[in-house]
């Protein structure tokens, strides 16, 4: 009897064919759903022990009083700029002002430094003969020996002088469009005394119309960059308590591990002696029942009072220095810094007073929260790692420059990209679609450490050299200081996310049914109006899932921003407002390519970067979810 | 455009006297492809105003393509091209050049084989029109909307929730939207091409009512499928086969008594 519906083809260990492909596919699959549950695992595990390792950190700059001694740094650090803008001022100034004067006081620094380097043996010789006409001077020989080495020198001088290079001399250029006082300042120095070595009249008329001129300035930088000392004093003795205290409580807290690891070593020593010799320095190690902050941090308590009367010095001379800045100016940025430096003194005065206020708030044992250790690191202002004084590890400096970017990204992304998308889909002619569509999905392929060099080299310079330009320095950020800066990066990265915002759009436009855009048109509408007012309607949620998947693909850009946008770990400044974009910032991305190739595992540093990337994380994967939702939606409509 | 050589693009309805006809094409031929095959060949017919007008004939003969000239809706297609003749419309040639099919189209309205109104409210729906002529107050618009609602025989139905989506409402009544949309800018000619072929007999029903009272106001030029139709609200009937007009005439005698054979076939549903 035939047999029938038997299975056919061949097997292996008990499994055909089809089901060995099966196997395959749905073992890759289930591969891949195990390593991202192993990659989130991980990613969380050491993110997570972040916090406790942190708080342990925080408790102990409380105890140690690095907390206290951080505000006297703070007060000084704030102070420091204000003094640096009055000095940047006071020599913009001096440029704009004198700049020949301080041209021939320099070159003729510079055309010293020449002479007397190669005339050694010149200046010898006419200091001997100097000497010997000291002696005998009314030896004729001896008077004649004298005037031949001055005369000698003198040759020398020009000549050599003759011969210098200008721009090596003036290496500031502050003598160009100045070629008659250069000329006399070559003339001049020929007249030299190199043995002396005073400067020659010239030089020195130069210096007295320099000083005249900026005499009131110079008195007023001088006493505003004067006034903090007290304060400057009192912060670095105390930084050194608080930095020895905190050496000894680390130590403390190690010793029961070092004893342990000497002994556990003396084990392998070769001689009896060296044995002996171990363990009696490891019995040296004392091991403290706890370490006693209060006693070693007692000077703080004590110092509150000289702290706040050094502030409050630093305030009179402050108020006093300010007030005598002057208020008339021949450079415009001299002008704008000492405005910037008038306006900002009250605050600084006010943050000063409250700094202090808080200052005195600190006792070393003091309870720490663990909430708010956690809300140190969420919006800690500080991202400061390898410090000899203290790591913090405060995501808001990233944070926003990670946002910032990614916003100015999206403000020029989106326009360009719906744009487009809207002209591919609904206005252009066949053959136009042929060639825009494939062009802007090919920026895709561009490699992105490619797009970061074209920002390093091309754009960046070409920003700034526009931004030099006089007529646009209306615009918010020009002219610029940085080369590599926020905008930079935000239009590069715009560049990056335009081919996915583009796709997804016009994915989005095409969805919308043509009987729509055929009953606008029937009713006369042009098709300008049937776009706003029938498609984009229609599609925008489309349209916002397709932003939203940009700002996904931007935000978790890295190389881009890692070369280009300046990777200052600070908070940007937004009191320049729209400027604020001008200037350099640092992303999470960047901050963890940058720096996790050199901790160690297990640090604190390291598993703050792990939690840096789990933030990174959460965020894309809010923003995909929340496309996801849009296109569901979409669906059902 | 200058007064002189178009009458479209004045905002008043010109005005045709009845005996005359409202559109006439003559010697018509089009192409979808540049001019390598006509798909429309020679026609030539007269439509009057003020009557309704059916296209029949077997699929794929060009009865959509012709009512898509009426309204130059086939300018949307790249390489459609007049290849032969003329259509005039009040008495213009739709395609001289300084005529603009936006303001064609403001009297030429169309309704579509498959209701479409627009992810919009019903309201929106009707204003639509007016809104992109520029309209904006509240009242005119008000008053137009519910005036093409009443003469489309919607009024009673959606006068309550004018501003929910037109999507909510049944194929019938999204139909009729359609139609109230259409007439909402006061068209003299209202093109429809298979207005009911989506709906069930009952909203067919209701559409052909519609048409017969429309038809007051309106001159109409229906496509159909459907010989009964064609006889209860049409006046004159046009026969189409392979791109040609077979014949053209009175519907009763179309339907009654025809001259060609073709038409006499079709029409008694030999071939089709
Ligand atoms: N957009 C277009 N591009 C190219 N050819 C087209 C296009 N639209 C229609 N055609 C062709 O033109 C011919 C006439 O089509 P049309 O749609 O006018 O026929 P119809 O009489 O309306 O048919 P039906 O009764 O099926 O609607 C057909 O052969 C069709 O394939
Ligand atoms: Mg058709």
């Amino acid at each position: 009897m035939a047999k029938h519906f038997q299975r056919k083809g061949r097997r292996f260990l008990g499994v055909n064919l089809q089901g060995w492909i099966r196997g395959f596919f749905g073992g890759n699959a289930a591969l891949s759903i195990v390593i991202l549950f192993l990659i989130c695992a991980f990613l969380v595990k050491e993110a997570a022990m972040f916090f406790p390792q942190h708080h342990r950190g925080l408790e102990l700059y409380r105890k140690t009083g690095q907390e206290y001694v951080g505000h006297l740094i703070k007060e000084v650090d704030e102070y420091t700029i204000l003094v640096s803008a009055t000095n940047q001022a006071y020599y913009q100034e001096l440029d704009a002002g004198y700049g020949a004067q301080r041209g021939v006081v320099d070159s003729s620094g510079g055309i010293m430094d020449a002479l007397e380097d190669e005339g050694d043996d010149l200046i010898g010789e006419l200091e001997d003969a100097l000497d010997d006409f000291e002696d005998e001077p009314d030896d004729p020989e001896i008077a004649a020996a004298y005037k031949k080495a001055q005369e000698n020198w003198k040759a020398f001088a020009r000549e050599t002088i003759a011969g210098l290079d200008r721009k090596e001399v003036d290496s500031f250029g502050r003598l160009e469009g100045h070629d008659g006082q250069w000329e006399a300042l070559k003339e001049a120095m020929v007249d030299w005394d190199p043995v002396e070595g005073d400067p020659t009249p010239f030089v020195a008329k130069a210096k007295a119309e320099m000083a005249a001129g900026m005499s009131e300035f110079d008195a007023a930088r001088i006493e505003l960059g004067s006034a903090g000392n007290t304060l400057k004093d009192l912060k670095n003795k105390l930084v050194a308590e608080a930095s020895q205290i905190k050496k000894e409580a680390v130590e403390d807290m190690s010793a029961a591990a070092r004893k342990a690891a000497i002994l556990e070593g003396s084990k392998k020593l070769a001689t009896e002696e060296e044995r002996i010799a171990a363990v009696a320095e490891a019995e040296k190690i004392v091991i403290r029942e706890s370490f006693p902050f209060a006693e070693k941090t007692a000077a703080f308590g004590e110092s509150f009072e000289a702290h706040e009367s050094a502030a409050n010095e630093l305030k009179e001379k402050l108020v006093a220095a300010v007030a005598k800045l002057p208020s008339d100016f021949k450079s415009q940025a001299a002008a704008e810094l000492i405005v910037g430096v008038k306006e900002r003194t009250p605050d600084f005065i006010e943050k000063l007073d409250e700094s202090v206020e808080e200052a005195s708030q600190w006792k070393w044992d003091a309870p720490l929260g663990f909430w708010g250790s956690t809300m140190k690191f969420f919006f800690g202002r500080d991202w400061v790692t390898n410090s000899s004084w203290h790591d913090f590890y405060g995501l808001l400096p990233l944070i926003t420059g990670s946002l910032l970017i990614s916003l100015i990204a999206l403000a020029v992304a989106i326009p360009f990209s719906i744009g487009a998308a809207i002209y591919v889909n609904r206005l252009a002619s066949r053959y136009e679609q042929t060639f825009i569509k494939p062009a802007i999905e090919m920026i895709q392929a561009i490699p992105s450490v490619v797009l970061g060099f074209f920002g390093i080299m091309v754009l960046g310079e070409g920003l700034r050299e526009l931004s030099q330009i006089g007529a646009l320095s209306w615009v918010p950020g020009f002219p610029m200081q940085e080369r590599l800066n926020i905008i930079n990066a935000g239009l590069l990265l715009a560049l990056m996310a335009v081919p996915t915002i583009f796709t997804l759009c016009e994915d989005a436009l095409n969805n919308v049914p043509r009987s729509y855009s055929e009953a606008s048109l029937a009713l006369g509408a042009s098709k300008l109006q049937t776009v706003t007012k029938v498609v984009v309607p229609t599609a925008i949620s489309g349209i916002l899932a397709a932003v939203l998947l940009g700002l996904g693909r931007i935000i978790g850009e890295t190389m881009v921003v890692l070369l280009v946008a300046g990777n200052k770990i600070a908070i940007p400044d937004f009191g320049e407002g729209l400027g604020v974009i001008a200037q350099p910032a640092h992303t999470m991305t960047g901050i963890i390519a940058q720096e996790m190739g050199e901790v160690s595992a297990g640090t604190l540093h390291f598993r703050a970067l792990f939690l840096v990337g789990l933030v990174l994380f959460t965020i894309s994967l809010m923003i995909n979810v929340a496309a996801q939702r849009i296109i569901k939606r979409l669906g059902h409509a | 455009m200058n007064d002189s050589s178009s009458t479209l693009d004045s905002a008043d309805a010109p005005e045709v006297a009845s005996n005359e006809p409202i559109i006439s094409i003559d010697n018509l031929s089009f192409s979808y492809d540049l001019g390598s095959t006509n798909t429309l060949r020679d026609i030539s017919l007269e439509i009057p105003a003020g009557k309704v007008t059916a296209f029949i004939g077997p699929s794929g003969c060009g009865k959509s393509t012709l009512l898509r000239c009426l309204n130059r809706m086939n300018d949307l297609v790249d390489t459609a091209k007049v290849t032969g003749g003329s259509i005039s419309i009040l008495g213009q040639d739709i395609n001289a050049p300084d005529v603009e099919a936006i303001e064609l189209r403001k009297h030429v309205g169309m309704v579509f084989q498959k209701y479409n109104p627009f992810p919009k409210s019903i309201y929106e729906n009707v204003a639509y029109g007016l809104r992109v002529q520029g309209i904006k107050n509240k009242s005119v618009l008000d008053q137009a909307v519910e005036e093409s609602l009443q003469k489309s025989a919607l009024w009673d139905e959606v006068k309550d929730r004018l501003d929910s989506s037109a999507l909510g409402l049944s194929g019938g009544q999204q139909q009729r939207l359609c139609i109230a949309r259409a007439i909402a800018v006061k068209p003299q000619i209202v093109l429809m091409d298979e207005p009911c072929s989506a709906l069930d007999p009952i909203a067919t029903a209701r559409i052909e009512e519609l048409i017969a009272e429309l038809q007051e106001d309106f001159t109409i030029v229906i496509v159909t499928h459907n010989m009964q139709q064609a006889t209860r609200v049409s006046n004159r009937t046009a026969f189409f086969y392979l791109g040609e007009l077979i014949e053209y005439d009175d519907t009763s005698k179309i339907f009654g008594n025809p001259t060609r054979k073709q038409t006499e076939d079709y029409v008694s549903g030999r071939f089709g």
